[in-house]
C-alpha cells in the first residue's frame, strides 16, 4: 500500500516537472518567434544611420544585462516583461518626423502586447512571492535606461536622426531579450 | 563605384561621375566568418586599393580603420575578429584610391544578428527504387545560428533538376534540428538524372546563399532484392520479438509474478466432478470410547507392617502388599462355578447373571475393528489392544445394558503373570479357571470389589470370560519361587487353539 502510494507520488511529481518544463519551453519558443518578428518589423523602417553619427549618444544599459546568463527564471521573467513594457511605451511617441508606416508600428506594438500577455500571469506570480535578487535591482537600473531614451527624444524633438538612434537600440534591447529568453530554459 | 552593401544604408561620393548599384549578397558570412565584399558597378574608373573603416552606432565613436584593410586592392576585408559584437549596429565606409586620389567612397550599416545569410548545409543524395532521399547534415552550420526559430527566419528549399525542370521543395523543419534532417523526393521517373542543391534562405529573396548541385540518376532497383532483404529482415526483426517476447515471460514465470504455483492440498481440490457428486467418506477410524467409572472403594490401607509376624499374612495377600502387586477386581460376565472351562463363547449366553459389562455411555456404535480379537490373536505383537469394558458400580442402573454394549469397550492389556485374580464369590475352595491367551504380554486387570480405588476393568467380548468362583485368591508371580506359595498350586492345561488354562488353587486370604 505505501509503495502504491509512493508510485503515485512520484508520477505526478514527474509529470508536473513534465508539465512546468512543457510550459516554459512553449513560453520560449513563442517569445523568440515574436522576437524574430519584431526585429525583422524593425529592419523594416527606413533609416540612414551613417548621418546620425553627429547625434549618437551613449545610453549606458544596466550591466547586469550583459551578464544575463546569471538570472534566475524568475529575475529574467521580470526583466523581460520590464523591458518589453518600456519598448512599448517608448513606440507609442511620436514617429512622425520619420515617415515610418504606422501599419508596421502597430504590428510592432502588437506583437509586444502578445509577448507581456504571455508573461504577465508569470510575472505577477514572482511579485506576489516578494522573493527578489538580481531581478529587482536589475529592473530599476531598466526604468532609468528606458527614462534616458524617452528624455532623448524629447529633448531631440523626435527627429529622423534620433529616431534612428532609437531604432538602432530598439534593435540592440531585441538582441538581449532573445538572450534572456534562452536562458528561461536554463 | 559601386558598393555592395544593405540597401537604404549606402552612401557614395562623386555621383556625378560614379553610379551606385546595390549588388549581392552585400556580405559573406561563411560561418563564423565576418567579410565585407564590395563590388564595382561602373568599371570605367577603378580604384587601384580600398582602405575600410567603421564604427557603431550605440557610442559616438569617430570612425576606424580597419588594419588589415589598408590599401589593399583586393575587394573584400575579413572583419571575423574586428565586428565581434553581434547585438550592435556597425558602420562602414570604403574609400577607393587611385595612387593618392580618393575616387569613390561607400557606407553602410549592418547589423550583424540578423544580416549574415547562411551558408548551405552539407547532404547526401541517396537513390532508391522509387524515390530519392536526401540527408541534411546540419552539424556543418553554425549552432548559435542554427535553431528553429532562426530557420523560421530562414527557409531551406530542395531543388530537383530535371533537365531543364526546377522544382523547389520547402521541407517543414520541425522540433531538434541540430542534427541530421532527412527528405525524401518521390514521384520520380526512372532512368532520370536529377539533381539537388540545399540551401537557407531568407525572407529577403536577394541573400539567398545556395548549395553546389550534387546529382544522381535515377534507377529502380531489382524489386527481387528489395523483397529478399525487406522478406529477410522482416524474418529477423519478428525473430528477435519472438525471443523478446519468450524471455520476458519466463523472466516473469521465474520470478513468479504470472503462473503463479498452487499447491493447495488434495482436499482443497474441487476440480474433480465425481468428489461433489460422489463425495468420498472419510477413512474409517478407530475410535474407542471411553467412559471413567468411578467406584467408591474403601481406601486401600496399605500395611507396612515390617515385623516377621506380618510375613506370613502379607505372603498370603502377596496381591496386596508384597512384591507391588495391585490387587484389582475383575467384573465381568461371569460363567457358572460349574462351567469351569466354559469357552469364552459360552459366557456371553450368561449375561443375565452377571454383574455387567458397562458400556462407556453414549458411544455405543463404536465400530468394530477389524482383525482378529484380542483373546483369539496369537500372531500379532505385544501390546496389541484387547477388548474391554469398564467396571462400573454393581448399583448402577446400567447393570442391564452392559452385555448389549459390549463393543463399546476400552481395551487395554493386562499381565496375568502379575496380577492375582480372585473370584468374586465367597467360595473358598472353588477353583478359579483363568483363560489367558498364551502370550504373556497379555493381561488382565482384575478388580477387587473390596478395594475402594477405581480402576479400570478389562473384559473381553464374549469370548473374553475369566470365570472365577472365588473372589479370594492367591497371587502368584511366574518368577517366584513355588516355594513361596505353598499353598497354592498351578498347572497350565493346554486346551488347544493356543489357549492355556491355568489352574489355580486358591485360598483364600485375608
Amino acid at each position: 500500500m505505501t509503495y502504491r502510494c509512493l508510485f503515485r507520488i512520484a508520477l505526478l511529481l514527474c509529470f508536473s516537472a513534465t508539465a512546468l518544463s512543457t510550459s516554459y519551453s512553449l513560453l520560449r519558443f513563442q517569445q523568440r518567434r515574436s522576437i524574430n518578428v519584431c526585429q525583422k518589423l524593425l529592419r523594416q523602417l527606413p533609416s540612414t544611420p551613417q548621418h546620425c553619427l553627429e547625434v549618437r549618444m551613449h545610453f549606458q544599459v544596466p550591466e547586469e544585462m550583459k551578464k544575463a546568463q546569471k538570472f534566475r527564471k524568475e529575475d529574467a521573467i521580470l526583466v523581460l516583461y520590464e523591458m518589453l513594457q518600456q519598448i512599448f511605451g517608448i513606440l507609442t511617441k511620436d514617429f512622425s518626423s520619420t515617415g515610418w508606416s504606422e501599419t508596421i508600428i502597430e504590428d510592432l506594438l502588437v506583437e509586444l502586447h502578445g509577448q507581456m500577455n504571455h508573461l504577465e500571469p508569470i510575472q505577477k506570480e514572482i511579485m506576489q512571492k516578494e522573493n527578489f535578487t538580481i531581478g529587482d535591482s536589475t529592473v530599476l537600473h531598466l526604468k532609468n535606461y528606458y527614462f534616458n531614451l524617452g528624455q532623448y527624444l524629447k529633448s531631440m524633438e523626435h527627429n529622423s536622426c534620433a529616431w534612428t538612434i532609437m531604432k538602432a537600440e530598439m534593435l540592440r534591447n531585441f538582441s538581449v531579450l532573445k538572450r534572456l529568453t534562452d536562458y528561461l530554459l536554463d | 563605384m559601386v558598393g555592395t552593401l544593405i540597401p537604404q544604408e549606402v552612401s557614395s561620393i562623386g555621383e556625378n561621375h560614379f553610379s551606385l548599384i546595390y549588388i549581392f549578397p552585400p556580405m559573406r558570412f561563411r560561418n563564423l566568418q565576418s567579410i565585407l565584399s564590395w563590388e564595382l558597378k561602373n568599371h570605367s574608373v577603378v580604384p587601384t586599393h580600398y582602405t575600410l573603416w567603421y564604427t557603431i552606432m550605440s557610442k559616438p565613436e569617430d570612425m576606424k580603420v580597419v588594419k588589415d584593410c589598408i590599401n589593399i586592392t583586393r575587394s573584400f576585408c575579413d572583419l571575423t575578429h574586428v565586428w565581434v559584437n553581434t547585438t550592435d549596429m556597425y558602420v562602414s565606409r570604403v574609400v577607393g584610391f587611385r595612387e593618392k586620389a580618393e575616387l569613390v567612397s561607400c557606407m553602410g550599416s549592418f547589423f550583424l544578428e540578423s544580416d549574415r545569410p547562411l551558408d548551405p548545409p552539407e547532404f547526401e543524395i541517396v537513390s532508391f527504387t522509387n524515390h530519392i532521399s536526401v540527408n541534411v547534415k546540419f552539424q556543418s552550420v553554425d549552432p548559435r545560428i542554427l535553431n528553429e526559430e532562426e530557420l523560421q527566419f530562414y527557409l531551406a528549399f530542395i531543388e530537383e533538376h530535371e533537365g531543364n525542370s526546377v522544382k523547389r521543395h520547402q521541407p517543414q523543419i520541425t522540433g531538434n534540428i541540430t542534427e541530421n534532417f532527412n527528405y525524401v523526393i518521390d514521384k520520380l521517373i526512372p532512368n532520370t538524372n536529377y539533381c539537388v542543391s540545399v540551401y537557407f534562405e531568407p525572407k529577403d529573396p536577394r541573400k539567398i546563399n545556395r548549395s553546389p548541385l550534387k546529382c544522381t540518376l535515377f534507377q529502380p532497383r531489382r524489386e527481387s532484392e528489395s523483397s529478399e532483404s525487406a522478406t529477410i529482415g522482416g524474418i529477423i526483426t519478428l525473430f528477435l520479438i519472438t525471443a523478446v517476447f519468450i524471455s520476458t515471460v519466463m523472466i516473469l514465470k521465474r520470478i513468479g509474478y504470472i503462473c503463479l504455483r498452487n499447491d493447495f492440498p488434495k482436499v482443497l481440490n474441487f476440480r474433480k466432478l465425481s468428489v461433489w457428486v460422489f463425495p468420498e467418506l472419510p477413512p474409517l477410524e478407530k475410535v474407542a470410547t471411553v467412559e471413567v467409572i468411578h467406584i467408591n472403594r474403601k481406601k486401600k490401607v496399605w500395611n507396612y507392617n515390617y515385623d516377621d509376624e506380618s510375613d506370613v499374612e502379607n505372603e498370603a495377600a502377596p496381591c496386596v502388599n508384597s512384591g507391588g502387586y495391585t490387587k484389582h477386581g475383575l467384573m465381568g460376565r461371569l460363567c457358572p462355578a460349574s462351567t469351569t472351562s466354559a469357552s469364552l463363547e459360552d459366557c456371553s449366553d450368561h449375561s443375565a447373571e452377571e454383574p455387567y459389562l458397562p458400556e462407556p455411555k453414549g458411544d455405543a456404535e463404536t465400530p468394530m475393528a477389524p482383525g482378529p480379537g484380542p483373546w483369539q490373536s496369537e500372531g500379532t505383537s505385544g501390546g496389541y489392544q484387547t477388548r474391554g469394558t469398564l467396571q462400573q458400580d454393581p448399583t448402577s442402573e446400567e447393570d442391564s445394558d452392559s452385555t448389549e454394549r459390549s463393543e463399546g469397550r476400552i481395551v487395554f492389556n493386562v499381565n496375568l503373570n502379575s496380577v492375582c485374580v480372585r473370584a468374586l464369590e465367597d467360595d473358598k475352595d472353588s477353583e478359579v479357571t483363568l483363560m489367558s491367551p498364551s502370550r504373556p504380554e497379555e493381561t488382565v486387570v482384575l478388580e477387587d470389589l473390596n478395594e475402594t480405588e477405581s480402576s479400570l476393568l478389562v473384559a473381553s467380548e464374549e469370548r473374553t470370560q475369566l470365570p472365577f468362583t472365588d473372589p479370594s485368591m492367591e497371587c502368584l508371580r511366574p518368577q517366584d519361587a513355588p516355594s513361596d506359595q505353598s499353598d497354592t498350586s498351578e498347572s497350565d492345561v493346554d486346551m488347544g487353539d493356543g489357549y492355556i488354562v491355568r489352574q489355580v488353587n486358591l485360598k483364600k486370604f485375608n
